[in-house]
């Protein structure tokens, strides 16, 4: 005796203002009575606060009280029988109506590590006393409704970026002070998240061979706990555009493809918002790096250049 | 009544059988004169010598064993499934065989160093469980960088097996439906190409590598390509042109597309996410009409990967992978040579320490990084027109603009002689000073500038006739040519344009000048033998003539520097030039032939009679001294056969010639009406030589003809003493030691029966009794074990036929004198002794044919050499119910043996009746 939701789209994606359609599958070996199918549709914000820019007592509270988005319960059958073997029963129902308020905005999905955004459906074979109710729950993903997004290509905003041994606010290691280097390149900062992150890179001079560029695509979690704002940043992927000591003067391109689920478009929410940045790495090769075999990425080291850039994600056409 | 020989009156038998014989002619040509080889061969060394020149690195390896070795491990790989056959349908002609030829190129050892990240790899690979497998991957997934060194060291087996496992992983997995793990396993092999400490091993374990790759981008291809020909429900959506456009395709399918290049573009390290997303290349279509961005950016990717090894192969991938994708232009291969030239030049300067990965050795680097650059080289100029090509040239910054190429541009060498090697002929003709100046603007360490120049000059030689600038290249390749101080680069340069060289008047001099400058000052290499045996044969091939050869300065004396094999390949050409004209009378040639000759003889080793080269040089000297004509001379031309004997003796084969000249030398003096003891003079030589001729029955044969001359001239006494020696030699024929071959069984019995037919003449001394000789082959026929009943038979006619020629009363020759009763008395009762014998030996033929033709040929003989009686009439029938009861009653010869044998019969039967009356 099992049942299940199977949805019209293999990607489970759909937009606010569409219907929800799929299929409620039955299977059971003789036939039962039940007191109706309903389907419900939930969407929320979970937010979490621990570590980063938060102080000790707020990451005591924890768990601060989900968000509710979306909520809402659909008769799909009314009470009734299901037949023997396996029974498909389709339905569609719609996340909004046309005339309904936005009383709250339907955010797109998104996984964060502190912030997650999260769609699901529930059907429900109520069967009475005693008799334990069938139930199955599906996540769906929603994306922005189509109509009011800017067309593409998104205004090409492109920041030039220098990298040298004086942008640098930490300690470097001394002949990479002494011998200077010079990377200069730039970078799309405003990036339709169909499209990948464009820019290009130069490493115009640098006396200590290199032994890696690396680009971070990060992403800046902010949650409004009383009246602060405790924020995380968090690594989402990290592409590596050099490896080795490369020919210098040499252009090479970033193509960086936005990974989905991972990301949405950037969020300004009243209690929480969701930014992105990216951080440019550049390693040198160091007999001291050897020593230090694994650590985080991210700190700041003798013999690591960085350059942090905004990124703005949208959804386009 | 015993046997009596027959009386005859030979005179007129002649005039009888005149009536009834064919008329002969003399014929025109001589059916044995051996036809001249030379003209079929005459090429042959020259087109080897130029194989081996167009390149030069490949050569080097030829002489190592390791050729052979790894063919055989390639086999071994091909039988693994580790490099089957691409399974695609592209033209992949050039990629399987450039993937031949790349792993012949590099030998490998046994043992591989591999860095630790390569060893962690393999050692997973080995292991099967699948959770083992995920909790490796996770360990491989860390975006940690490993960075401990250490080298290891594995065995090339071990790493085959482990890429063998990986590769049937991926598809296991693949078809289980897990495709997740294919791409994760597949990133695995990628991050293996990042490790260039394998050095020569790089090269095999790149084609591996890319042989999976290309595995999975055809499961990734051809399961889009199902999405979106097929609904989920199975139904048909879009049935597939081969010009599909991206408008065409599903949006399930594009998304499925997309979500692999997503997938692929997550992957943190550089080199694997090229290699990938090359590898889903082909799939690009199913998104995008345009791939030429696509290829630009990954193009400029490869920039990125800084080990010169690791991204000259990328580069390769990206090359044979854009060969799937329809319409990508070749703006992508211009950047990818430019970049690569940015990438040799950097290696070019930089210091050798630098190479610590490469245990300090450039070339190596070099040598590895090359095939990428043919390979690239070829395929941007694959199917080019003039306009296409005018486009690269100008991309490649070897030319401001269309119409104004080459000249003082900048273009590492190496790339330089991969591009000379591909561009259309047309080209380099039309723009040879130019690629001149090209080259010397062009010197680096990347490649040795003089190659570059050598490879010009036999590319233009290749169509000559094409060339313009004649005047402007003889020039400059004078001017090239006279700051090479080294032997080798001065000599290849010379041989490369050569054949331009020869059609300017006047600079043929310089060269041989120059050549005989350089090898007189200094000892010749091994390396520069070969050009200079290129450069003579290509100078022997264009005059066509020994005289005018003869006539340039210093051609001797370059000659005379030359030694060893090359000297001998010289020699033999000229040899084979001389051969050509029909005879040689100049003795200036003479000598300078008879001199090359030497020259063989002593560079050759003579012990090892059956080479091809041996065979072949005995035949020229011979024919060379069959060529030599003193005319009137004779003397001198007897001191020449002499001087041959003596210098020439090595060459065995060459007494057998010398004897048949000097045979010839004495019949021409006698015919010439010279004196007497010339002749005797050149029969001495004859006799001198002969036992020195190494096999028996060419000497029996010498000393028949021989014998023959000195009759001819009428010296009975050499004659004698020639046919004793002839007999003595045929006795040591002991055994028939391999004389076993019917070859020459056959010589032999036609020799004896010459023997008889000599013996008319002069039957033998006088103090041994006449017919001793006759006796003497007697005993040998009988003696000898060897000697078929055949054999026995045909030579027992003979002597019959012959002693009964000789006791005629009116012989055909008078040559026995004295006795001639006791010579008759003799003959009779040796003829008897030949008859008995005869018949013993045709019952013991063994085959019945035979038996019955050898029956007829005694029964002939004795019929046509005995006066008819009683015996002889017995025995011939004895013979002819042997020969009946063989043969079929309608075979000629028994037909016409008993025609003949009637009218014997008759004639007995007359006589019977006369015996009656008294």
């Amino acid at each position: 005796m099992s049942i299940e939701i199977n949805l019209s789209r293999s990607n489970r994606t759909y937009h606010p203002n569409e219907a929800l359609e799929g299929k409620i599958i039955a299977k059971v070996a003789s036939s039962i009575s039940h007191q109706g199918i309903k389907l419900k549709v939930k969407g929320s914000v979970h937010l979490q606060v621990r570590g980063g820019s938060a102080g000790v007592i707020e990451s005591l509270y924890g768990v601060v009280r989900p968000m509710p988005i979306l909520k809402k319960v659909f008769d799909v059958q009314p009470s009734g029988r299901i037949g023997s073997g396996m029974v498909e029963i389709p339905f569609s129902v719609r996340l909004r109506d046309p005339g309904e308020d936005n009383v709250e905005k339907m955010y797109e999905t998104f996984h964060g590590g502190n912030i997650s955004i999260q769609y699901f459906v529930t059907v429900d074979v109520v069967r009475g006393y005693l008799q334990k109710s069938l139930t199955a729950t599906v996540e769906f993903i929603i994306e922005s409704e189509k109509d009011n997004l800017p067309e593409r290509p998104v205004s090409p905003e492109m920041v030039i970026f220098y990298i040298t041994q004086d942008t640098q606010r930490h300690a470097l290691l001394p002949e990479l002070k002494s011998g200077g280097f010079r990377v200069s390149g730039r970078m799309s900062t405003h990036c339709s998240l169909a499209d990948p992150i464009c820019g290009e890179l130069t490493v115009e001079a640098s006396a200590v061979p290199i032994q890696s560029i690396d680009i971070h695509l990060m992403r800046v979690e902010s949650i409004l706990v009383g009246e602060r704002i405790a924020s995380e940043p968090s690594l989402v992927q990290t592409t590596q555009i050099a490896d080795g000591d490369i020919c210098r003067g040499m252009t090479l391109p970033i193509y960086i493809i936005i990974p989905r689920l991972l990301t949405c478009p950037t969020i300004f929410a009243g209690p929480f918002s969701v930014e992105f940045k990216m951080i440019i790495t550049i390693t040198f090769q160091s007999e001291l790096s050897k020593m230090q075999a694994k650590s985080e990425p991210l700190t700041p080291k003798l013999w690591l250049a960085m350059e942090s850039l905004p990124l703005e994600l949208v959804r386009t056409m | 009544m015993g046997l009596k020989l027959r009386r005859r009156n030979y005179i007129e038998e002649k005039e009888e059988e005149a009536s009834h014989s064919l008329r002969r002619f003399p014929s025109k040509i001589n059916p044995l004169s051996s036809p001249s080889p030379l003209s079929q061969n005459k090429f042959v060394g020259i087109q080897d010598v130029k194989d081996n020149f167009t390149d030069p690195l490949r050569r080097l390896d030829r002489g190592t064993d390791t050729t052979q070795r790894d063919s055989r491990d390639d086999e071994f790989y091909f039988k693994a499934g580790i490099l089957s056959e691409p399974s695609v349908q592209f033209p992949a002609k050039e990629w399987i065989s450039f993937r031949k030829i790349l792993l012949q190129k590099f030998p490998i050892s046994k043992m591989i160093r591999v860095s630790s990240i390569s060893s962690s790899i393999m050692k997973h690979g080995n292991v099967n469980e699948k959770s083992t497998i995920n909790t490796h991957l996770e360990e491989l997934d860390d975006p940690q960088r490993f960075t401990e060194v250490g080298i290891k060291l594995i065995s090339q087996q071990d790493y085959f097996s482990c890429l063998n496992e990986l590769k049937e992983e991926i598809r296991r997995a693949w078809h289980g439906d897990d495709r997740v793990t294919s791409l994760k396993l597949s990133i695995k092999v990628g991050r293996l190409l990042m490790d260039t400490s394998v050095e020569q091993f790089y090269p095999k374990l790149f084609l591996l590598a890319t042989d999976i790759f290309d595995m999975l981008g055809e499961l990734v291809w051809e399961r889009i390509r199902q999405k979106a020909e097929y609904a989920e429900n199975g139904s048909t959506i879009f049935s597939f042109p081969d010009n599909f456009k991206a408008s065409d395709i599903s949006s399930e399918a594009k998304e499925t597309c997309g979500n692999w290049f997503s997938k692929i573009g997550a992957i943190r390290e550089l080199l694997p996410r090229i290699y990938l997303e090359l590898a889903i290349l082909p799939c690009c279509r199913f998104v995008h009409d345009d791939p030429t961005d696509i290829l630009q950016r990954l193009v400029m990717m490869t920039r990125g990967i800084g080990n010169p090894l690791a991204s000259a192969y990328c580069r390769l991938y990206i090359v044979h992978r854009a060969q799937r994708v329809p319409q990508c232009g070749i703006g992508y291969l211009v950047t990818c040579i430019n970049d690569l030239k940015i990438l040799l030049y950097n290696i070019a300067s930089t210091k050798e320490d630098r190479f610590s990965n490469f245990s300090g050795n450039r070339r190596l680097l070099l040598s590895l990084i090359e095939p990428t650059i043919e390979y690239t080289m070829k395929t941007v100029l694959k199917d080019s027109d003039q306009t296409r090509i005018s486009e690269i040239l100008v991309g490649l910054g070897l030319g401001k603009k269309q119409g104004d190429l080459f000249g003082q541009c900048a273009c590492i060498s190496i790339v330089l002689y991969h591009l000379l090697k591909e561009l259309p002929i047309e080209v380099i003709c039309s723009n040879a000073v130019g690629i001149f100046n090209l080259i010397e603007y062009n010197n680096d360490p990347s490649f040795d500038q003089c190659l570059n120049y050598q490879l010009l000059g036999f590319r233009l030689c290749e169509r000559i006739s094409q060339v313009y600038q004649f005047q402007e290249v003889a020039n400059k390749v004078i001017q090239v040519v006279t700051c090479y101080s080294r032997l080798d680069e001065y000599l290849k340069i010379i041989d490369a344009y050569l054949d331009i060289i020869m059609k300017m008047d006047g600079y043929m001099k310089v060269i041989l000048d120059g050549i005989f400058e350089h090898t007189s000052s200094k000892e010749v290499g091994d390396s520069e033998l070969t050009s200079l045996q290129s450069i003579i044969l290509k100078l022997l091939t264009y005059f066509d003539n020994i005289k005018d050869m003869l006539a340039l300065e210093h051609f001797v004396d370059i000659i005379g520097a030359m030694r060893g094999s090359s000297r001998t390949t010289i020699s033999l050409q000229i040899l084979r030039m001389a051969s050509r004209t029909p005879f040689l009378q100049d003795t200036t040639i003479i000598q300078f032939i008879y001199e090359v000759c030497q020259a063989i003889h002593d560079g050759m080793d003579i012990s090892n009679s059956r080479s091809e080269e041996y065979q072949q040089a005995t035949h020229l000297v011979s024919r060379f001294v069959n060529m030599v004509d003193y005319g009137p001379k004779v003397e001198q031309h007897l001191t020449f056969l002499v001087e041959c004997r003596g210098s020439l003796g090595g060459f065995s084969e060459l007494r057998e010639p010398l004897v048949h000249l000097s045979n010839r030398l004495a019949i021409n003096v006698m015919k010439n009406g010279n004196t007497i003891s010339l002749v005797k003079s050149c029969l001495a030589f004859s006799e001198v030589t002969i036992p020195s001729v190494p096999v028996h029955i060419r000497q029996l044969n010498l000393y028949l003809e021989t014998a023959e001359v000195a009759l001819l001239g009428g010296l009975v006494s050499h004659f004698d003493g020639l046919v004793d020696s002839a007999v003595r030699c045929l006795e040591n024929l002991s055994g028939f030691d391999g004389l076993q071959k019917s070859n020459d069984l056959a010589m032999i019995t036609s020799l004896l029966c010459k023997l008889c037919s000599l013996m008319v003449l002069a039957p033998g001394k006088e103090d041994q009794g006449v017919t001793y000789l006759a006796r003497r082959i007697l005993s040998f026929l009988t003696s000898e074990s060897g000697v078929f009943p055949k054999m026995k038979i045909l030579v027992l006619c003979a002597l019959v036929s012959s002693l009964a020629a000789s006791c005629q009363n009116l012989p055909p020759y008078h040559a026995i004198q004295g006795e001639v009763v006791a010579y008759l008395q003799n003959a009779l009762s040796l003829s008897d002794v030949l008859v008995q014998n005869m018949q013993a030996a045709i019952l013991q033929e063994p085959s019945q044919a035979v038996r019955g033709q050898l029956a007829l040929e005694a029964c002939n003989c004795i019929a046509s050499s005995f006066s008819a009686s009683r015996e002889t009439s017995a025995i011939c029938s004895s013979l002819m119910e042997t020969a009946k009861s063989s043969l079929s009653v309608d075979d000629k010869y028994l037909t016409s043996s008993l025609k003949f044998l009637g009218k014997y019969q008759d004639v007995l039967r007359v006589q019977g009746e006369q015996t009656h009356e008294l």
